[in-house]
């Protein structure tokens, strides 16, 4: 898939020799997963706060999912004409939960229980044509 | 801690009213509030406000002091409270913990909205370190995707059908026409709900609420002052509690969570329910009825078995069984709810307490609850604040 475009945000994804991955950090102590990165563990039940970097992905389980049916406001962005885009909640093997966009063809495609896998595309573009890129996950 | 009274309530009708201004409305909720009591503005010896993003406030949310400009500066203090959709409602604890404390003997607890046209914009600001602003920007997930995602998960749990997410609005508005106050006053049949546009795939747009313009307001006081009103027919508030979401909450309120281990959805509901069932000494099986934040069907279906009102996957079965109606088993949002309200977001909490004492009085014409006597009202809002509270006869 494209990465020639930029980030929507910097510093949210990388590129590995192992395909893309989602940047964030772990806690050492309760194994509590962040993404994006924490410079401190969040959950009540920790003892003590240690932070590493950490990446998230590639395979998850679709654990819900939806259509956004109409043009999201400000500040999402999208291209003209509207096209309506499949949601997704997604559990990651690494016990992270987390939220992003289907890259499928149709978005009604799109089942709750899919095995999925993370990818990177673009998800709108900026107004001097550049891809916006951000994380996406498409089913296998 | 001290009794404390709802002991007036007053309402400005929901819609869109747009020769008025958001001081108009609250006004009128204000002084039929006041009339209601029994109580004059020089009364009051506080105000308890919601503060709202959209409209009035100065900008700053400053809406009760709005309201104290427009009724009389008598130096009163002001709170204005700030909690998403959750505002009126938090409103109303504070309002209820400072009376309960002795801090002030009537207070005025107040919410007024005018929306903007359109879906909301959940983000208010363009900073990276904002959850809300990455989810927006990064994928696109408004308000009623996240009610949609939650409903899709309930549908592949439950088995839940696109019909009876229908006969939840079907329902509400059967009961809406019944009341003066509400936006849409008229039935809906069962195909006019399943063939209005999808919004947020698998929720219609008969099946979210729409935005309206409103106002709410409550007169609260101590037991002591209540007796001191001839004319006054007061409630009791059994129970006031706010909340806000848990760590491991079901669906992450920022890009991404931990995967919990069990069912911990719309946690910071769950959590202000307990609270004030327990405070009121109630178990859920004693409410009598209950008014629950309805921005989508799905929170109707959703939220009863969070609660321990029916076991889990029960709530359809009740609805379309009829036990969700008034005059039911479970009555659910008697008022005709959001869905029939539209929402003027941070009002929202303050028109529930308007419900909860008109149903306990029996003061609710062809809505009314038969013999109520306990009833629960909850809110919850952006940025994973809960509220609620549970009203006596």
């Amino acid at each position: 898939m494209t990465t020639e475009g930029t980030p929507v945000i910097e510093g949210l994804f990388s590129e590995t020799a192992d395909g893309p991955r989602l940047v964030g950090s772990r806690c050492t102590t309760c194994t509590t997963p962040y993404f994006p990165k924490s410079s401190l563990c969040h959950n009540p039940e920790c003892t003590e706060s240690k932070i590493e970097d950490a990446s998230f992905g590639p395979l998850g389980t679709l654990w819900s999912s939806s259509i956004q049916n109409y043009p999201p406001p400000p500040p999402a962005r999208y291209d003209e004409p509207y096209e309506p885009y499949a949601l997704g909640v997604v559990d990651l093997a690494d016990g992270l939960r987390v939220v992003g966009r289907m890259a499928v063809e149709d978005p009604a495609s799109v089942q709750v229980g899919d095995r999925v896998e993370l990818v990177l595309g673009p998800i709108y573009h900026e107004e001097d044509g550049t891809e916006a890129i951000s994380w996406m996950f498409r089913p296998i | 801690m001290r009794d404390v009274a709802v002991l007036g309530v007053g309402m400005h009708p929901w819609g869109k009213f747009p020769e008025r201004s958001v001081t108009e409305l609250c006004r009128e909720a204000v002084v039929a509030a006041l009339d209601d009591a029994g109580v004059s503005w020089s009364q009051i010896e506080a105000v308890t406000a919601a503060s709202s993003r959209f409209s009035g406030g100065k900008g700053w949310g400053l809406n009760g002091n709005d309201i104290v400009e427009d009724m009389g500066s008598t130096g009163i203090p002001v709170y204005n409270m700030s909690a998403g959709c959750a505002a009126g409602g938090n409103a109303f604890n504070v309002g209820h913990t400072m009376v309960a404390g002795g801090a002030y003997d009537m207070v005025l607890v107040v919410g007024g909205e005018k929306m903007p046209k359109g879906f909301i914009q959940t983000s208010g600001v363009e900073e990276e370190t904002d959850p809300e602003f990455l989810r927006q920007r990064c994928v696109g997930m408004p308000g009623p995707a996240f009610w949609a995602l939650l409903c899709r998960q309930r549908m592949a749990e439950f088995g839940t059908t696109e019909e009876q997410l229908a006969k939840v609005a079907v329902k509400a508005h059967q009961i809406g026409t019944h009341n003066e106050y509400a936006r849409f006053r008229k039935e809906f049949t069962l195909e006019q709900v399943l063939e209005s546009n999808m919004v947020s795939d698998p929720l219609r747009l008969y099946e979210i609420c729409p935005v309206s313009d409103g106002a709410a307001a409550a007169i609260i006081c101590s037991a002591d002052k209540a007796r001191q009103i001839a004319a006054a027919n007061p409630v009791w508030v059994a129970g006031s509690a706010v909340a806000t979401a848990r760590f491991d909450d079901g669906l992450p309120r920022g890009l991404a969570g931990v995967v919990p281990t069990g069912r911990t959805h719309h946690s910071e509901a769950a959590i202000a329910v307990e609270k004030a069932l327990a405070q009121a000494g109630a178990t859920p099986g004693d409410l009598d009825f209950v008014e629950l934040q309805d921005n989508t069907v799905y929170y109707e279906l959703a939220f009863p078995e969070d609660w321990g009102l029916c076991g889990p996957g029960e709530a359809e079965h009740l609805l379309e069984s009829g036990e969700t109606m008034p005059t039911g088993k479970m009555p659910i949002n008697p008022s005709g709810g959001f869905l029939c309200f539209g929402e003027a977001t941070t009002a929202m909490g303050v028109f529930q307490v308007c419900e909860l004492t008109w149903q306990l009085r029996g003061d609710a014409g062809p809505r009314q609850v038969p013999d109520a006597k306990l009833g629960l009202a909850q809110t919850l809002g952006l940025g994973g604040n809960g509220t609620a509270v549970v009203l006596k006869r």
